[in-house]
Protein backbone atom coordinates (compact mmCIF):
# COMPACT_ATOMS: atom_id res chain seq x y z
CA UNK A 1 0.00 0.00 0.00
CA UNK A 2 2.72 2.36 1.24
CA UNK A 3 4.89 2.15 -1.98
CA UNK A 4 1.73 2.17 -4.13
CA UNK A 5 1.43 5.54 -2.48
CA UNK A 6 4.92 6.61 -2.94
CA UNK A 7 4.87 5.52 -6.76
CA UNK A 8 1.84 7.90 -7.22
CA UNK A 9 3.25 10.66 -5.13
CA UNK A 10 6.33 10.54 -7.46
CA UNK A 11 4.46 10.17 -10.59
CA UNK A 12 2.29 12.93 -9.78
CA UNK A 13 5.84 14.97 -9.24
CA UNK A 14 7.59 14.01 -12.09
CA UNK A 15 3.69 15.63 -13.60
CA UNK A 16 4.11 18.43 -12.25
CA UNK A 17 8.09 18.67 -13.47
CA UNK A 18 6.75 17.84 -16.74
CA UNK A 19 4.09 20.90 -16.87
CA UNK A 20 5.98 23.60 -15.52
CA UNK A 21 8.72 22.53 -17.50
CA UNK A 22 7.15 22.62 -20.57
CA UNK A 23 5.38 25.86 -19.51
CA UNK A 24 8.37 27.65 -18.76
CA UNK A 25 9.93 26.33 -22.18
CA UNK A 26 6.66 27.96 -23.75
CA UNK A 27 6.93 30.85 -22.11
CA UNK A 28 10.51 31.53 -22.87
CA UNK A 29 10.25 30.91 -26.47
CA UNK A 30 7.07 32.99 -26.40
CA UNK A 31 9.38 36.07 -25.01
CA UNK A 32 12.30 35.45 -27.53
CA UNK A 33 10.38 35.02 -30.49
CA UNK A 34 10.13 38.30 -31.24
CA UNK A 35 13.63 39.52 -30.01
CA UNK A 36 16.14 40.02 -32.26
CA UNK A 37 17.96 38.40 -34.11
CA UNK A 38 15.11 36.45 -36.19
CA UNK A 39 16.31 33.38 -37.85
CA UNK A 40 14.13 32.86 -40.89
CA UNK A 41 16.18 30.67 -42.57
CA UNK A 42 15.93 27.74 -39.85
CA UNK A 43 12.38 28.52 -39.88
CA UNK A 44 12.05 28.04 -43.81
CA UNK A 45 14.93 24.63 -43.14
CA UNK A 46 12.06 23.35 -40.41
CA UNK A 47 8.91 23.71 -42.63
CA UNK A 48 10.81 21.32 -45.19
CA UNK A 49 11.87 18.65 -42.27
CA UNK A 50 8.22 18.98 -40.51
CA UNK A 51 5.99 19.61 -42.94
CA UNK A 52 6.76 19.26 -46.61
CA UNK A 53 8.47 15.46 -45.25
CA UNK A 54 5.65 14.20 -43.35
CA UNK A 55 3.54 14.86 -46.37
CA UNK A 56 3.07 11.30 -47.64
CA UNK A 57 3.05 9.76 -44.33
CA UNK A 58 -0.20 12.44 -43.79
CA UNK A 59 -1.97 11.27 -47.37
CA UNK A 60 -1.43 7.99 -46.58
CA UNK A 61 -2.85 8.09 -43.42
CA UNK A 62 -6.06 10.35 -44.13
CA UNK A 63 -6.61 8.62 -47.48
CA UNK A 64 -7.01 5.31 -45.65
CA UNK A 65 -9.15 7.15 -42.82
CA UNK A 66 -11.65 8.13 -45.60
CA UNK A 67 -11.86 4.61 -47.12
CA UNK A 68 -12.81 2.89 -44.18
CA UNK A 69 -14.66 5.12 -42.63
CA UNK A 70 -16.78 5.49 -45.87
CA UNK A 71 -16.93 1.21 -45.90
CA UNK A 72 -17.52 1.13 -41.94
CA UNK A 73 -20.70 3.72 -42.04
CA UNK A 74 -21.58 2.05 -45.90
CA UNK A 75 -22.06 -1.45 -44.12
CA UNK A 76 -23.55 -0.74 -40.98
CA UNK A 77 -26.19 2.17 -42.81
CA UNK A 78 -26.88 0.06 -45.65
CA UNK A 79 -28.97 -2.27 -43.77
CA UNK A 80 -31.47 1.15 -42.08
CA UNK A 81 -31.54 2.70 -45.47
CA UNK A 82 -29.06 5.38 -44.18
CA UNK A 83 -26.84 5.01 -47.13
CA UNK A 84 -27.71 8.86 -47.91
CA UNK A 85 -26.11 10.19 -45.05
CA UNK A 86 -22.51 8.49 -45.54
CA UNK A 87 -20.89 11.95 -47.26
CA UNK A 88 -22.20 13.86 -44.49
CA UNK A 89 -20.84 11.77 -41.31
CA UNK A 90 -17.69 11.06 -43.28
CA UNK A 91 -16.89 14.91 -44.21
CA UNK A 92 -17.79 16.00 -41.09
CA UNK A 93 -16.06 13.67 -38.81
CA UNK A 94 -12.84 14.09 -40.47
CA UNK A 95 -13.02 17.92 -41.15
CA UNK A 96 -13.44 18.07 -37.22
CA UNK A 97 -12.34 15.22 -35.52
CA UNK A 98 -10.23 12.38 -37.90
CA UNK A 99 -8.34 14.81 -40.07
CA UNK A 100 -6.67 16.98 -37.36
CA UNK A 101 -6.40 14.24 -34.81
CA UNK A 102 -4.61 11.58 -36.82
CA UNK A 103 -2.62 14.16 -38.59
CA UNK A 104 -1.43 15.35 -35.15
CA UNK A 105 -0.75 11.98 -34.17
CA UNK A 106 1.27 11.20 -36.97
CA UNK A 107 3.48 14.02 -36.08
CA UNK A 108 3.69 13.29 -33.08
CA UNK A 109 5.01 10.67 -33.35
CA UNK A 110 7.29 11.25 -36.77
CA UNK A 111 7.75 15.12 -35.77
CA UNK A 112 7.78 14.53 -32.24
CA UNK A 113 10.13 11.59 -32.27
CA UNK A 114 12.70 13.62 -34.75
CA UNK A 115 12.94 16.64 -32.74
CA UNK A 116 13.54 14.78 -29.52
CA UNK A 117 16.22 12.83 -30.59
CA UNK A 118 18.05 15.62 -32.64
CA UNK A 119 17.79 17.98 -29.30
CA UNK A 120 19.42 15.12 -27.14
CA UNK A 121 21.58 14.21 -29.52
CA UNK A 122 22.82 17.72 -29.69
CA UNK A 123 22.29 17.95 -25.80
CA UNK A 124 24.72 14.73 -24.97
CA UNK A 125 27.09 15.68 -27.45
CA UNK A 126 27.29 19.38 -26.06
CA UNK A 127 26.53 21.40 -29.10
CA UNK A 128 23.86 22.66 -26.83
CA UNK A 129 26.49 23.95 -24.80
CA UNK A 130 28.40 24.94 -27.44
CA UNK A 131 25.29 27.17 -29.03
CA UNK A 132 25.66 29.33 -25.84
CA UNK A 133 29.18 28.91 -25.09
CA UNK A 134 29.39 30.52 -28.73
CA UNK A 135 27.04 33.74 -27.46
CA UNK A 136 23.67 32.40 -29.21
CA UNK A 137 20.59 30.91 -27.70
CA UNK A 138 19.45 27.14 -28.25
CA UNK A 139 15.70 28.88 -27.76
CA UNK A 140 16.33 30.99 -30.85
CA UNK A 141 18.62 28.34 -32.64
CA UNK A 142 16.97 25.40 -31.75
CA UNK A 143 13.64 25.74 -30.32
CA UNK A 144 11.31 28.45 -31.91
CA UNK A 145 12.30 27.28 -35.58
CA UNK A 146 10.51 24.12 -34.85
CA UNK A 147 7.36 25.17 -33.04
CA UNK A 148 7.09 28.20 -35.74
CA UNK A 149 7.23 25.67 -38.47
CA UNK A 150 4.98 22.87 -36.34
CA UNK A 151 2.49 25.74 -36.05
CA UNK A 152 2.65 26.71 -39.83
CA UNK A 153 2.91 22.89 -41.13
CA UNK A 154 0.10 21.22 -39.05
CA UNK A 155 -2.90 23.64 -39.94
CA UNK A 156 -1.59 23.28 -43.63
CA UNK A 157 -1.00 19.40 -43.36
CA UNK A 158 -4.35 18.85 -41.90
CA UNK A 159 -6.47 20.62 -44.95
CA UNK A 160 -4.51 18.65 -47.27
CA UNK A 161 -5.39 15.06 -44.96
CA UNK A 162 -9.41 16.67 -44.42
CA UNK A 163 -9.53 16.96 -48.28
CA UNK A 164 -7.65 13.60 -49.41
CA UNK A 165 -9.91 11.37 -46.72
CA UNK A 166 -13.19 13.16 -48.35
CA UNK A 167 -11.83 12.00 -51.64
CA UNK A 168 -10.69 9.31 -50.06
CA UNK A 169 -14.33 8.61 -49.25
CA UNK A 170 -15.82 9.50 -52.36
CA UNK A 171 -13.60 6.82 -53.94
CA UNK A 172 -14.76 4.06 -51.79
CA UNK A 173 -18.58 5.30 -52.28
CA UNK A 174 -18.57 5.08 -55.75
CA UNK A 175 -16.86 2.08 -56.20
CA UNK A 176 -18.27 -0.32 -52.98
CA UNK A 177 -21.24 1.56 -52.23
CA UNK A 178 -22.76 2.38 -55.75
CA UNK A 179 -23.15 6.10 -54.48
CA UNK A 180 -23.16 8.61 -57.03
CA UNK A 181 -19.70 11.13 -57.68
CA UNK A 182 -22.34 14.05 -57.56
CA UNK A 183 -24.74 13.19 -55.20
CA UNK A 184 -21.34 12.50 -52.85
CA UNK A 185 -19.60 15.62 -53.57
CA UNK A 186 -22.86 18.08 -53.42
CA UNK A 187 -23.83 16.50 -50.00
CA UNK A 188 -20.08 17.15 -48.62
CA UNK A 189 -20.35 20.73 -49.76
CA UNK A 190 -23.83 21.04 -48.41
CA UNK A 191 -22.69 19.72 -44.69
CA UNK A 192 -19.41 21.66 -44.55
CA UNK A 193 -19.25 24.84 -42.88
CA UNK A 194 -16.79 27.39 -41.90
CA UNK A 195 -17.18 26.84 -38.70
CA UNK A 196 -16.41 23.15 -39.03
CA UNK A 197 -13.08 24.01 -40.54
CA UNK A 198 -12.31 26.10 -38.16
CA UNK A 199 -13.04 23.97 -34.98
CA UNK A 200 -10.80 21.69 -36.96
CA UNK A 201 -8.21 23.93 -37.67
CA UNK A 202 -8.09 25.55 -34.09
CA UNK A 203 -7.39 22.35 -32.55
CA UNK A 204 -4.42 22.02 -34.49
CA UNK A 205 -2.64 25.08 -33.40
CA UNK A 206 -3.07 23.55 -30.13
CA UNK A 207 -1.65 19.88 -30.83
CA UNK A 208 1.06 21.99 -32.91
CA UNK A 209 2.44 23.91 -29.73
CA UNK A 210 2.28 20.41 -27.90
CA UNK A 211 3.50 18.53 -29.83
CA UNK A 212 6.83 20.61 -30.66
CA UNK A 213 6.83 22.34 -27.31
CA UNK A 214 6.96 18.93 -25.47
CA UNK A 215 9.45 16.98 -28.01
CA UNK A 216 12.00 20.81 -27.58
CA UNK A 217 11.23 19.78 -23.42
CA UNK A 218 12.70 16.39 -23.66
CA UNK A 219 15.54 17.18 -26.02
CA UNK A 220 16.61 19.15 -24.46
CA UNK A 221 16.57 17.49 -20.91
CA UNK A 222 18.18 14.08 -22.53
CA UNK A 223 21.46 13.11 -20.71
CA UNK A 224 22.75 9.84 -19.96
CA UNK A 225 24.02 9.21 -23.03
CA UNK A 226 22.41 7.31 -26.10
CA UNK A 227 20.34 6.17 -23.57
CA UNK A 228 19.26 9.19 -22.28
CA UNK A 229 18.29 9.94 -26.25
CA UNK A 230 15.74 7.02 -27.07
CA UNK A 231 14.31 7.53 -23.59
CA UNK A 232 13.83 11.42 -24.53
CA UNK A 233 12.20 10.22 -27.92
CA UNK A 234 9.93 7.70 -26.21
CA UNK A 235 8.53 10.13 -23.44
CA UNK A 236 7.88 13.04 -26.17
CA UNK A 237 6.07 10.75 -28.50
CA UNK A 238 4.20 9.04 -25.75
CA UNK A 239 3.31 12.58 -23.58
CA UNK A 240 2.47 14.49 -27.01
CA UNK A 241 0.12 11.39 -28.44
CA UNK A 242 -1.96 11.74 -24.61
CA UNK A 243 -2.28 15.09 -24.53
CA UNK A 244 -3.67 15.49 -28.24
CA UNK A 245 -6.00 12.41 -27.45
CA UNK A 246 -7.35 13.58 -23.98
CA UNK A 247 -7.05 17.78 -24.80
CA UNK A 248 -8.83 16.98 -28.12
CA UNK A 249 -12.35 15.96 -25.79
CA UNK A 250 -11.68 19.39 -24.03
CA UNK A 251 -11.00 21.37 -27.04
CA UNK A 252 -14.15 20.01 -29.04
CA UNK A 253 -16.52 20.92 -25.66
CA UNK A 254 -14.64 24.45 -25.34
CA UNK A 255 -15.13 25.24 -29.11
CA UNK A 256 -18.90 23.45 -29.33
CA UNK A 257 -19.40 26.26 -26.31
CA UNK A 258 -18.05 29.01 -28.55
CA UNK A 259 -19.58 28.11 -31.53
CA UNK A 260 -22.98 28.30 -29.12
CA UNK A 261 -22.07 31.06 -27.77
CA UNK A 262 -21.47 33.21 -31.35
CA UNK A 263 -24.65 31.95 -32.83
CA UNK B 1 44.41 41.95 -9.20
CA UNK B 2 43.60 39.25 -12.15
CA UNK B 3 41.61 39.81 -14.93
CA UNK B 4 39.92 36.30 -14.57
CA UNK B 5 39.34 35.76 -10.44
CA UNK B 6 37.23 33.44 -8.89
CA UNK B 7 36.54 33.72 -5.05
CA UNK B 8 35.17 31.55 -2.50
CA UNK B 9 33.44 29.27 -5.28
CA UNK B 10 31.22 26.30 -3.77
CA UNK B 11 29.03 24.19 -5.92
CA UNK B 12 27.33 21.11 -4.81
CA UNK B 13 24.99 18.44 -7.23
CA UNK B 14 22.58 16.48 -5.10
CA UNK B 15 24.39 15.71 -1.52
CA UNK B 16 27.75 15.69 -3.23
CA UNK B 17 29.46 18.76 -1.99
CA UNK B 18 32.29 19.25 -4.89
CA UNK B 19 33.97 22.62 -4.20
CA UNK B 20 34.43 24.51 -0.84
CA UNK B 21 35.83 27.65 -1.50
CA UNK B 22 37.95 27.54 -4.33
CA UNK B 23 39.77 30.75 -4.90
CA UNK B 24 42.20 31.55 -7.81
CA UNK B 25 43.14 34.09 -10.01
CA UNK B 26 44.90 34.54 -13.54
CA UNK B 27 46.51 37.44 -14.69
CA UNK B 28 46.62 39.20 -18.36
CA UNK B 29 48.27 37.07 -20.58
CA UNK B 30 49.00 34.39 -18.45
CA UNK B 31 48.55 30.71 -19.19
CA UNK B 32 47.26 28.78 -15.56
CA UNK B 33 47.09 24.85 -15.75
CA UNK B 34 44.52 23.47 -13.55
CA UNK B 35 44.68 19.72 -12.49
CA UNK B 36 43.42 17.36 -9.76
CA UNK B 37 42.07 13.90 -9.77
CA UNK B 38 39.07 12.76 -12.32
CA UNK B 39 35.82 14.40 -10.28
CA UNK B 40 37.47 17.06 -8.77
CA UNK B 41 35.73 19.44 -10.79
CA UNK B 42 38.10 21.08 -13.46
CA UNK B 43 35.34 21.32 -16.18
CA UNK B 44 32.70 22.27 -13.58
CA UNK B 45 35.11 25.66 -12.64
CA UNK B 46 35.66 26.00 -15.84
CA UNK B 47 32.23 25.86 -17.27
CA UNK B 48 31.30 28.10 -14.35
CA UNK B 49 33.60 30.90 -16.23
CA UNK B 50 31.44 31.54 -19.09
CA UNK B 51 28.16 31.12 -17.45
CA UNK B 52 27.10 27.29 -18.81
CA UNK B 53 27.01 26.62 -14.83
CA UNK B 54 26.00 29.08 -11.87
CA UNK B 55 27.38 28.57 -8.83
CA UNK B 56 25.89 27.81 -5.32
CA UNK B 57 27.84 30.34 -3.73
CA UNK B 58 30.93 32.83 -4.37
CA UNK B 59 31.57 35.32 -7.61
CA UNK B 60 33.04 35.16 -10.61
CA UNK B 61 35.15 38.08 -12.32
CA UNK B 62 35.85 38.42 -16.09
CA UNK B 63 37.70 41.51 -16.50
CA UNK B 64 36.75 42.98 -13.54
CA UNK B 65 32.94 42.11 -14.27
CA UNK B 66 30.89 39.77 -11.90
CA UNK B 67 29.27 37.08 -14.00
CA UNK B 68 27.83 34.95 -11.39
CA UNK B 69 24.43 36.04 -11.48
CA UNK B 70 24.15 37.30 -15.19
CA UNK B 71 21.11 36.12 -17.03
CA UNK B 72 21.78 34.23 -20.72
CA UNK B 73 21.09 37.65 -22.52
CA UNK B 74 23.93 39.37 -20.36
CA UNK B 75 26.07 36.70 -20.72
CA UNK B 76 26.72 36.90 -24.28
CA UNK B 77 29.10 39.82 -24.34
CA UNK B 78 31.14 37.79 -21.81
CA UNK B 79 31.17 34.85 -24.31
CA UNK B 80 31.89 37.00 -27.41
CA UNK B 81 35.48 37.61 -25.21
CA UNK B 82 35.84 34.06 -23.35
CA UNK B 83 36.00 31.22 -25.93
CA UNK B 84 35.63 27.81 -24.84
CA UNK B 85 37.40 24.76 -26.34
CA UNK B 86 35.49 21.49 -25.14
CA UNK B 87 37.00 18.37 -24.63
CA UNK B 88 34.92 16.68 -27.71
CA UNK B 89 35.35 19.44 -29.65
CA UNK B 90 31.24 19.75 -29.50
CA UNK B 91 31.02 21.05 -33.08
CA UNK B 92 27.60 21.09 -34.98
CA UNK B 93 27.16 17.87 -36.40
CA UNK B 94 24.86 19.09 -39.25
CA UNK B 95 26.81 21.75 -40.43
CA UNK B 96 30.25 21.50 -42.88
CA UNK B 97 33.96 22.28 -41.17
CA UNK B 98 32.92 25.65 -43.24
CA UNK B 99 29.80 26.44 -41.76
CA UNK B 100 31.43 25.46 -37.98
CA UNK B 101 33.88 28.27 -38.22
CA UNK B 102 31.46 30.76 -40.11
CA UNK B 103 28.42 29.78 -37.36
CA UNK B 104 30.51 32.24 -34.26
CA UNK B 105 31.47 34.96 -37.54
CA UNK B 106 28.06 35.51 -39.06
CA UNK B 107 27.15 35.69 -35.32
CA UNK B 108 28.88 38.18 -33.41
CA UNK B 109 30.88 40.43 -36.44
CA UNK B 110 29.24 42.00 -39.70
CA UNK B 111 31.82 41.05 -42.30
CA UNK B 112 30.48 40.16 -45.71
CA UNK B 113 30.19 36.35 -47.06
CA UNK B 114 33.44 37.20 -48.73
CA UNK B 115 35.39 38.41 -45.85
CA UNK B 116 33.79 35.45 -43.71
CA UNK B 117 35.24 33.08 -46.13
CA UNK B 118 38.56 34.60 -46.46
CA UNK B 119 39.16 34.37 -42.77
CA UNK B 120 37.91 30.49 -42.73
CA UNK B 121 40.33 29.73 -45.68
CA UNK B 122 43.15 31.45 -43.50
CA UNK B 123 42.14 29.67 -40.41
CA UNK B 124 41.93 26.65 -42.07
CA UNK B 125 45.16 26.84 -43.14
CA UNK B 126 46.66 28.00 -40.24
CA UNK B 127 44.95 25.06 -37.91
CA UNK B 128 46.33 22.41 -41.08
CA UNK B 129 42.69 21.79 -42.26
CA UNK B 130 42.69 23.04 -45.52
CA UNK B 131 40.71 21.06 -48.00
CA UNK B 132 38.05 19.99 -45.72
CA UNK B 133 35.86 22.36 -45.48
CA UNK B 134 32.76 20.51 -47.01
CA UNK B 135 33.28 17.57 -44.65
CA UNK B 136 31.35 17.23 -41.89
CA UNK B 137 32.81 17.21 -38.27
CA UNK B 138 31.88 12.95 -38.22
CA UNK B 139 34.07 12.50 -40.96
CA UNK B 140 37.25 14.33 -39.27
CA UNK B 141 40.14 12.45 -37.09
CA UNK B 142 40.09 13.04 -33.65
CA UNK B 143 42.96 15.53 -33.43
CA UNK B 144 41.17 17.46 -36.75
CA UNK B 145 38.28 17.69 -34.51
CA UNK B 146 40.17 19.28 -31.73
CA UNK B 147 41.55 21.42 -33.90
CA UNK B 148 38.52 22.49 -35.56
CA UNK B 149 36.94 22.82 -32.24
CA UNK B 150 39.86 25.42 -31.04
CA UNK B 151 39.72 27.52 -34.80
CA UNK B 152 36.06 28.17 -33.85
CA UNK B 153 36.67 28.87 -30.62
CA UNK B 154 38.81 31.24 -31.36
CA UNK B 155 38.12 32.62 -34.83
CA UNK B 156 36.48 35.96 -33.61
CA UNK B 157 39.28 37.12 -31.65
CA UNK B 158 38.86 35.94 -28.00
CA UNK B 159 40.82 37.80 -24.93
CA UNK B 160 40.34 34.83 -22.60
CA UNK B 161 40.39 30.90 -23.88
CA UNK B 162 38.89 28.31 -21.69
CA UNK B 163 40.92 24.66 -22.86
CA UNK B 164 38.82 21.81 -21.53
CA UNK B 165 41.31 18.80 -21.62
CA UNK B 166 42.33 20.21 -25.58
CA UNK B 167 45.34 17.03 -26.08
CA UNK B 168 42.80 14.09 -24.55
CA UNK B 169 43.13 10.84 -26.38
CA UNK B 170 45.51 12.62 -29.01
CA UNK B 171 49.05 11.09 -30.71
CA UNK B 172 52.05 12.85 -29.63
CA UNK B 173 52.06 14.62 -33.02
CA UNK B 174 48.40 16.05 -32.53
CA UNK B 175 49.23 16.84 -29.20
CA UNK B 176 52.11 18.78 -30.09
CA UNK B 177 49.98 20.56 -32.67
CA UNK B 178 47.87 21.66 -30.21
CA UNK B 179 50.14 22.89 -27.17
CA UNK B 180 52.26 24.86 -30.72
CA UNK B 181 48.70 26.66 -31.24
CA UNK B 182 48.00 27.24 -27.75
CA UNK B 183 51.47 28.83 -27.32
CA UNK B 184 50.69 30.31 -30.24
CA UNK B 185 47.78 32.21 -28.54
CA UNK B 186 49.44 33.03 -25.81
CA UNK B 187 52.44 34.94 -27.56
CA UNK B 188 49.02 37.03 -28.66
CA UNK B 189 48.52 37.92 -25.10
CA UNK B 190 45.41 35.52 -24.85
CA UNK B 191 44.85 34.68 -21.53
CA UNK B 192 43.50 31.54 -21.02
CA UNK B 193 43.53 28.53 -18.26
CA UNK B 194 43.99 24.63 -19.20
CA UNK B 195 42.23 21.88 -17.44
CA UNK B 196 44.37 18.80 -18.17
CA UNK B 197 45.57 15.11 -16.86
CA UNK B 198 48.02 15.81 -19.49
CA UNK B 199 51.24 17.11 -17.27
CA UNK B 200 53.98 17.50 -20.34
CA UNK B 201 51.28 19.94 -22.64
CA UNK B 202 50.52 21.71 -19.04
CA UNK B 203 54.15 22.44 -18.25
CA UNK B 204 54.73 22.75 -21.96
CA UNK B 205 51.86 25.77 -22.32
CA UNK B 206 51.30 27.43 -18.68
CA UNK B 207 52.81 29.86 -16.66
CA UNK B 208 51.15 28.31 -13.12
CA UNK B 209 49.59 24.96 -12.40
CA UNK B 210 47.06 24.82 -9.49
CA UNK B 211 45.61 21.44 -8.03
CA UNK B 212 42.16 21.09 -7.06
CA UNK B 213 41.54 18.87 -4.47
CA UNK B 214 38.59 18.29 -1.30
CA UNK B 215 36.95 21.06 -2.99
CA UNK B 216 39.97 23.51 -2.58
CA UNK B 217 43.05 24.33 -4.56
CA UNK B 218 45.54 22.61 -2.14
CA UNK B 219 48.24 23.86 -3.99
CA UNK B 220 49.56 26.17 -6.96
CA UNK B 221 53.15 27.66 -8.30
CA UNK B 222 55.32 28.15 -11.35
CA UNK B 223 57.11 25.08 -12.91
CA UNK B 224 60.38 25.91 -11.10
CA UNK B 225 58.57 26.22 -8.00
CA UNK B 226 56.91 22.74 -8.54
CA UNK B 227 60.23 21.27 -9.27
CA UNK B 228 61.53 22.28 -5.96
CA UNK B 229 58.96 21.13 -4.32
CA UNK B 230 59.87 17.72 -4.14
CA UNK B 231 57.18 15.59 -1.78
CA UNK B 232 54.35 18.53 -2.36
CA UNK B 233 51.01 17.43 -3.39
CA UNK B 234 51.43 19.06 -6.90
CA UNK B 235 54.88 16.83 -7.36
CA UNK B 236 53.34 13.70 -5.73
CA UNK B 237 50.26 13.82 -8.56
CA UNK B 238 52.29 13.99 -11.10
CA UNK B 239 53.99 11.32 -9.91
CA UNK B 240 51.31 8.95 -9.43
CA UNK B 241 51.95 9.06 -5.99
CA UNK B 242 49.10 9.41 -3.34
CA UNK B 243 48.88 13.07 -2.93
Amino acid sequence: MISVAQNFGKSLIDLFYLVGGVYLLFQKSLSETLKRPFYFKLIIDQIYHIGIRSTWLVLATAMSTGMVMTLQYGYGLEKFGGKLYIPKLVALSIVKEMGPVFTSLMLAARVGAGIASEIGSMKVTQQIDAIRALGTSPIKKIVIPRILATLICLPLLTVLADTVGILGGLLVGVTELQMDSAFYVQKVFDSLTIQDYAIGLGKTVVFALVISTVACYFGMKANSGTRGVGIATTQSVMTSSIIIVVSDFFLTKLFWLVTQWVS
Amino acid sequence: MGVIEVKNFHKSFGSKHIHRGVEFSVKQGECLGLIGGSGAGKSVILRSLIGLEKPDKGNIFIDDVDITYMNEDQLIDIRKKVAYVFQGGALFDSMSVYENLAYPLREHTRLSEVEISQKIYAILEEFGLEGNEKIYPSNLSGGMQKRLGLARAIIINPKFVLYDEPTAGLDPYNTRRIQDMILRLKSKGVTSILVTHDMPSAFAVCDRIAMLKNGHIAAQGTRSELDSSRGGIIHNFINGEEP
